[in-house]
């Protein structure tokens, strides 16, 4: 009887490890042959993209890995790179843990020559150095976390402005409104961050101050609500991510909460607006980031990506599809340089001057877009909808 | 004061939703000396069986008469309480039954729980694609304030009213059944001796089976109120499960009235600890340190009664 049991489960085991075995050679293969075979453009390179796209922030990866999407589908229609491009779409959940593995699925496959991406902070910090390490070049779309630049990470270039620019912009304009502001955040790389800035930013301006943080696992959000009124404060920021400020903004309004609410880049979705309903309308967003239903220089890039995800493009869609063409740019420039390798390709991004739908885009010697580029919005909620008030140090 | 009464009532609405689940590991432990790890689940899955009943009966955005919503409230419990109950037999006979029948050990229980556990999770997040919120439609006005408590400003809303009503209810009508029926008494003697339980008549399988009906059937009616009150998704269960299992050893784990107590004594001190002194500074401690306080009373009510609260037993205490 024991043999026999033994027996089954060796031949169950064999089975497994067969399977997985085919898994990951027709992963390995696939790769191979498409880099091999190439169709018109000759040589296949890939673009990488690593970020949420399962989990409770899925929705802000796949705004992005649609605008690198498009980007690669119309520089591959073009057929003017010399090469044709292809995505490999690596899923992190948007949780730090994760993105080594998402990290290491990229790094196995040898045609990668960039990456957009990670989305996130805590993400982009437990994987810059892997990626540093292998030359392979980041072109950050959003994770804008103010201590990123300055940890070495050698191939860091971020598109858009970090919360050391975005949140002081944001407190300015609500030093000019409230004495008395209560800094929330949900202790994350992201939230922590922000939050820091625009506490600091608004003692500078003489506000008072107070602060708390709060759990992003946390579903209650009654206690922190009613510290927030009883502190008597004229106006809320929150420094954390969408799905959790929807939690807290139906608390705020359940305990009749009469101040303002502010929140950072992370806030501003569509999971924040449906999830908060009616409790959200009021609520204003800081965004370093374009809204490419109303900018101007975003008038094709949205109807293209409307017609093509059926869908209008959201927070951080244009930054995606930026610094897609970006890398691409650079491989192309790599290519006429003579040899294209990630180191090359890396080297070109560094010499980017783009003229983005987001804006002009050069980096500093760090990855960043230099002090005072790049510009931070201001967005309400409305009736359900999200929209632009323009530029923060202008609003009123 | 009124911070005070503010953050007392918060802490009793969560407590009371830690209570009726802790019941769910504490009844199990009883008859079984076994923590029912899935039990998360149950509760996860009492909140989307209500939904899908409640959303039957309402759509988005609708506001009932009052008859129509206590109805629905009604239904919605009920619809919770049978889902939950429903999972946590088949919990029984798919991943412990066939367990206890091979004398399996009982590390190997703890391990087929954790797995139902990660697998009624995922099932759920299949059928309902893996939104990390999802709402009950609106049918009512939940916040707005039923009453002011007498010489303070604090205020109880009605979803606050209904959570704690309906906990205490389900609470006194458990400590009754297990007191004073047949099946209580059947329940408290294979917790107290099976093997004797049996000798005495009592068919133990169909009695572990109705035990872990009725710890599902609050696991579930829970989830109900828990996914009402805030938001519920397929991961909804982990916080509040390992909430309502350190509840249920704070109060004395197979110990139904230390379950309910230790449930109410937990969501108290975990709005009114890092609050302290409620005069709006936010609190000395901070709401940051919530899970932290939590813990730390734990692990000082074991340092001093091992036990817990009311000490172990299913059989005497009860």
């Amino acid at each position: 009887m024991r043999t026999r049991t033994l027996v089954n489960v060796a031949a169950m085991s064999a089975v497994g490890a067969l399977a997985l075995t085919a898994c990951s050679n027709s992963t390995g293969g696939g790769g191979l042959s498409s880099s091999a075979g190439g169709g018109g453009g000759g040589t296949t390179y890939t673009v990488a993209f690593e970020g949420p796209l399962s989990g409770d922030n899925a929705q802000l990866g796949i705004n992005e890995v649609n605008g690198v999407q498009l980007a690669i589908d119309q520089a591959n229609a073009k057929k003017d790179l010399g090469f044709t491009v292809k995505l490999l779409k690596a899923d992190d959940g948007g949780d730090a843990s994760k993105a080594p593995a998402a990290a290491a699925q990229v790094l196995q496959d040898a045609t990668v020559m960039g990456v957009v991406g990670p989305s996130f902070s805590g993400a982009s910090k437990a994987v810059g150095k892997i990626y540093g390490a292998a030359n392979l070049t980041i072109v950050n779309p959003s994770a804008s976390n103010g201590t990123l630049q300055t940890l070495g990470f050698p191939t860091w270039h971020r598109v858009v402005p970090n919360d050391y620019a975005e949140g002081p912009a944001v407190a300015d304009w609500m030093a000019k409104k409230f004495k008395k502001v209560f800094v929330v955040n949900d202790l994350s790389d992201y939230g922590a961050g922000v939050a820091g800035a625009v506490e600091k930013e608004l003692k500078a301006k003489g506000v008072t101050v107070q602060t708390a943080g709060v759990d992003a696992k946390t579903t209650d959000y009654g206690a922190i609500s009613q510290t927030v009124k009883q502190s008597g404060a004229q106006a809320m920021f929150y420094g954390g991510y969408d799905a959790q400020g929807a939690l807290f903004a139906k608390a705020l309004t359940a305990v009749g909460f009469p101040g303002a609410r502010v929140a950072g880049n992370g806030v501003k979705s569509s999971v924040f607006t449906t999830g908060a309903g009616a409790a959200g309308n009021g609520w204003y967003f800081s965004c370093g980031c374009q809204d490419a239903t109303v900018a101007p220089s975003a008038k094709d890039f949205t109807a293209a990506y409307t017609a093509k995800f059926n869908t209008p493009p959201s927070t951080y869609s244009p930054e995606a599809f930026d610094a897609t063409n970006i890398l691409l740019a650079a491989i192309k420039a790599a290519k006429a340089a003579g040899t294209v390798d990630r180191k090359s390709v890396n080297d070109q991004v560094s010499k980017t001057d783009f003229a983005g739908i987001t804006g002009q885009i050069k980096f500093g010697p760090d990855g960043d877009l230099p002090a005072g580029t790049g510009t931070v919005n201001l967005y309400t909620q409305k009736d359900g909808k999200i929209i632009s008030l323009g530029d923060v140090s202008k609003a009123s | 004061m009124t911070d005070f009464l503010n953050y007392l009532v918060l802490g009793l609405t969560r407590g009371s939703m830690y209570a009726l689940i802790a019941l769910g590991y504490t009844l199990v432990y009883g008859v079984l000396q076994l923590i029912n790890f899935a039990h998360s689940e149950v509760f996860m899955s009492g909140a989307f069986g209500s939904y899908l009943i409640v959303g039957m009966f309402v759509h988005d955005g609708q506001h009932l008469a009052w008859w129509q919503v206590t109805l629905v409230m009604f239904l919605g419990l009920l619809s919770g309480a049978l889902v939950g109950a429903a999972v946590a037999w088949g919990l029984e006979r798919v991943a412990y039954r066939p367990l206890r029948r091979r004398g399996a050990p009982k590390l190997a229980f703890l391990i087929s729980a954790i797995g139902m556990s990660f697998f009624l999770s995922q099932l759920a997040g299949k059928l309902f694609n893996r939104l990390s919120q999802n709402q009950f439609p609106s049918y009512f006005d939940q916040n707005k304030a039923v009453f002011t408590i007498p010489g303070s400003g604090a205020t109880v809303s009605r979803i606050q009213l209904i959570v704690i009503v309906s906990a205490v209810i389900m609470m006194v009508f458990l400590d009754r059944l297990v007191s004073g029926t047949k099946l209580g008494r059947s329940i408290r003697g294979v917790a107290e001796d099976a093997p004797t339980a049996a000798l005495m008549g009592i068919d133990i399988d169909k009695t572990i089976s109705r035990t872990f009906i009725i710890g599902g059937a609050l696991g579930g009616a829970a989830g109900f109120l828990f996914g009402t009150t805030f938001v519920f998704s397929n991961i909804m269960g982990f916080i509040p499960g390992v909430k309502a299992f350190a509840a249920a050893v704070l109060g004395g784990i197979g110990n139904i009235r230390g379950a309910m107590i230790g449930g109410l004594l937990l969501g108290v001190v975990e709005n009114l600890v890092p609050t302290f002194p409620w005069n709006g500074s936010g609190g000395w401690i901070g709401l940051q340190w919530t899970d932290v306080v939590a813990f730390v009373v734990l692990v000082l009510v074991l340092v001093f009664r091992p036990t817990g609260i009311l000490g172990e037993r299913l059989g005497r205490a009860a």
